[in-house]
């Protein structure tokens, strides 16, 4: 285990588009249904930029489930594997993940280091993975509602396009954590705005209904490779989902989306 | 329902004394004609507040949180206070304030045994599944926590309250209301004005403030769910009229105007609300009135001025248009709404109980639409069976006679 703030420090790190895939991936396991698409209006330059081999910027930002950490570092955290799928689906765009998560780290604290790591960086796109913190601690769903909202219009008026993503489903955390507060504020929040959300939360949820991706083990070796697969499959379903509703890109070659 | 319009018009003019019982003169058999509507709306609460529970139902999206901004924790509340009111103050009345004192006493200690054990089944599946599986996905953020780790203090923490994890968040706002009702209900004697002044005070501070809160454990900033400071102008208001009912009611509530406000204010509070809904259910259908708009006004956790002025409007129009013992609440359709809705504590409280073990049949086997039907259907099943237990037993208690009587119905109506 890397010390907590050691992982802190490790923040950016930028996937070229050379990087290989580091585990196989069984498609079928992870199979999203076209339900879990749908949002209107989609994004565009974005999907524009991929298929017409421009340069692409995203930035990640989020907590531990975006670094990785239960599949044992960045180059298995879902960010990393987004990037792997879309160097491999659009070859002539210059793509590149920027993995800005900081475990722990509340909504608020993901506000307040936007002006300074965030939007510098002049992102085509910016992933923001939120709530969990909030919901594990029980803080005020008000406040983290207000955050959200200064955040949004904070990345909009860089001109930077945006997609929200959701806390992790596990059935052993559901009956623990009171999510759904926190759940309907994003499902609010990205309704109001207009902002695409990744409902990591049902997809994972579906995909365990469905018998796949099950952590539930107490060997930590093979917990830590279904971690990986886990985060493989969240990186591809998201390289689908800032795709989704473009015609240009979806034209593309799609060598591994397993729908 | 009044036949006519005028009929309905002069039950306005004791909507607040119409929400009753009729006092005979003997004191101490207290209860003789019981307000039906009561029982029946909060056991149509309770029914929904256990639905809205379950994780992923479809059924919630057709419980009363569809329709009106606040849902049945308002509507609950709001009864409970009403009832709690009414018959506590007749009870401090008629025996002194030690007497409904002790009556309020236990039954906070009551909810804080079913507190407890809630707390008991939430630390078994924590220990059982966090501790034999080490779950991977969260341990970042429960290492943050460390409630795990701490166990010793997490229980102390959850015997002060402070510890509220999910589902757990009701019971203690209802506890620290009813802990506080003695003093309230002796300031409505001595002096309500400054009982009203104080209460509203704090609404506000809540609704200004977002810092006037109580803090949780494990924190840090984690606060209560239920804001019990903004919540308690909810149900010491719903406390105030049931206190008055048994004082001849209030008279201002006897205008029409009033009326047409409520019926103003639930109308809009529907069409607005409810098209929510239909968005929700089909993006493509337009919002004219987005909640981004109102958003500020509908806070949950601080009660905030929609959700608490819907609440009173419904509830101040349903009072008007249906009488007491309107007639379809003695078919036998009602019956279940009814008995669950008397046995209001009980039923909560297993509730509340019915919804974390329904929440884990559902993440464990999941099953779709089907299942969520299933499980939603049974627990309700089971609330409607362990009401009538109890309504059996209290008949048959009631049935050996004696000085059980008087008891037995006082402690009926103040199922609060």
């Amino acid at each position: 285990m890397i010390p907590v703030l050691l992982r802190c420090v490790m923040v950016a790190v930028a996937i070229g588009p050379i990087s290989k895939p580091l585990v196989a991936f069984a498609e079928q396991e992870c199979t999203v249904p076209e339900r879990f698409y749908t949002f209107e209006p989609s994004l565009k330059k974005t999907p524009r930029a991929l298929a017409s081999g421009g340069q692409v910027l995203i930035a990640a930002l989020g907590g531990a489930s975006s670094l990785g950490v239960a599949a044992g570092g960045l180059e298995m955290a879902w960010p990393a594997r987004l990037g792997a799928v879309l160097a491999e689906k659009f070859p002539s765009a210059r793509t590149k993940v920027v993995n800005l998560a900081v475990a722990r780290q509340t909504a608020k604290r993901a506000v307040e280091r936007l002006d300074r790591d965030v939007l510098p960086l002049k992102p085509t796109l910016v992933i923001w993975e939120t709530g969990t913190m909030e919901a594990v601690r029980g803080l005020d769903v008000d406040e983290f509602h207000e955050t959200l909202q200064a955040g949004i219009d904070k990345i909009r008026a860089a001109g930077a396009e945006l997609v929200l993503m959701n806390m992790q489903f596990s059935r052993e955390t559901d009956a623990m954590i009171h999510f759904e507060p926190y759940l309907s504020a994003l499902r609010e929040l990205s309704d109001v705005n207009d902002v695409p959300l990744f409902r990591r939360y049902d997809i994972m949820r579906h995909w365990a209904e469905h018998g796949s991706l099950d952590l539930r083990t107490k060997d930590s070796e093979k917990r830590r490779q279904v971690a990986a697969r886990l985060y493989g499959c969240i990186g591809r379903a998201m390289a689908d989902f800032v795709t989704h509703g473009d015609p240009a890109a979806k034209h593309a070659p799609s060598p591994d989306i397993g729908r | 329902m009044p036949a006519s319009r005028a009929n309905c018009f002069s039950k306005i003019g004791v909507a607040g004394a119409s929400w009753i019982y009729l006092m005979t003169a003997a004191g101490r058999n207290l209860a003789v004609e019981r307000d039906l509507r009561l029982d029946f709306f909060r056991g149509l609460a309770l029914f929904c507040i256990f639905i809205d529970h379950l994780p992923n139902n479809i059924l919630a999206a057709f419980t009363l949180q569809s329709v009106m901004f606040s849902d049945a924790a308002e509507v609950f509340i709001l009864i409970s206070g009403y009832t709690a009111g009414m018959v506590y103050s007749r009870v401090m009345e008629h025996r002194g304030f030690l007497v409904a004192g002790i009556r309020i006493y236990q039954r906070v200690w009551q909810l804080y045994v079913a507190h407890v054990f809630l707390f008991m089944i939430y630390m078994a599946t924590v220990a059982y599944t966090v501790g034999a599986l080490n779950n991977a996905l969260y341990a970042e953020e429960f290492g943050a926590t460390n409630f795990l780790g701490e166990p010793g203090l997490a229980l102390v923490h959850a015997l002060l309250l402070h510890f509220q994890p999910p589902f757990m968040d009701i019971l203690p706002l209802y506890i620290v209301l009813l802990a506080v009702l003695p003093l309230v209900l002796a300031g409505f004697r001595l002096r309500p004005w400054p009982i009203f002044i104080i209460s509203v005070a704090l609404w506000l501070a809540v609704q200004f403030d977002s810092r006037v809160a109580l803090p949780t454990y494990p924190g840090p900033d984690g606060v209560w769910f239920f804001n019990p400071l903004a919540w308690q102008a909810l149900f010491f208001l719903a406390a105030w009229l049931g206190w008055r009912n048994i004082h001849g009611g209030v008279s201002w509530l006897n205008h029409r105007w009033l009326f047409w406000l409520a019926l103003g204010l639930s109308l809009a509070g529907f069409l607005i609300r409810f098209n929510w809904t239909l968005h929700d259910f089909y993006d493509p259908i337009p919002v004219p009135i987005s909640a981004k708009l109102l958003w500020p006004l509908l806070s949950k956790s601080d009660l905030g001025l929609l959700r608490f002025a819907n609440v009173l409007a419904v509830s101040f129009l349903v009072s008007s248009l249906i009488h007491p013992q309107a007639r379809f609440m003695a078919k036998p359709a009602a019956w279940p709404f009814l008995i669950c809705g008397r046995n209001s504590l009980y039923i909560f409280c297993l509730g509340i109980l019915l919804s974390v073990l329904g929440h884990l049949v559902l993440n464990e086997f999941f099953g779709g639409i089907a299942m969520q039907f299933a499980v939603s259907a049974a627990g309700v099943a089971i609330m409607i069976a362990v009401a009538a237990l109890l309504e059996w037993l209290g008949a048959t208690h009631d049935a050996s006679g004696g000085s059980a009587v008087g008891a037995s119905t006082a402690r009926r109506g103040a199922r609060g």
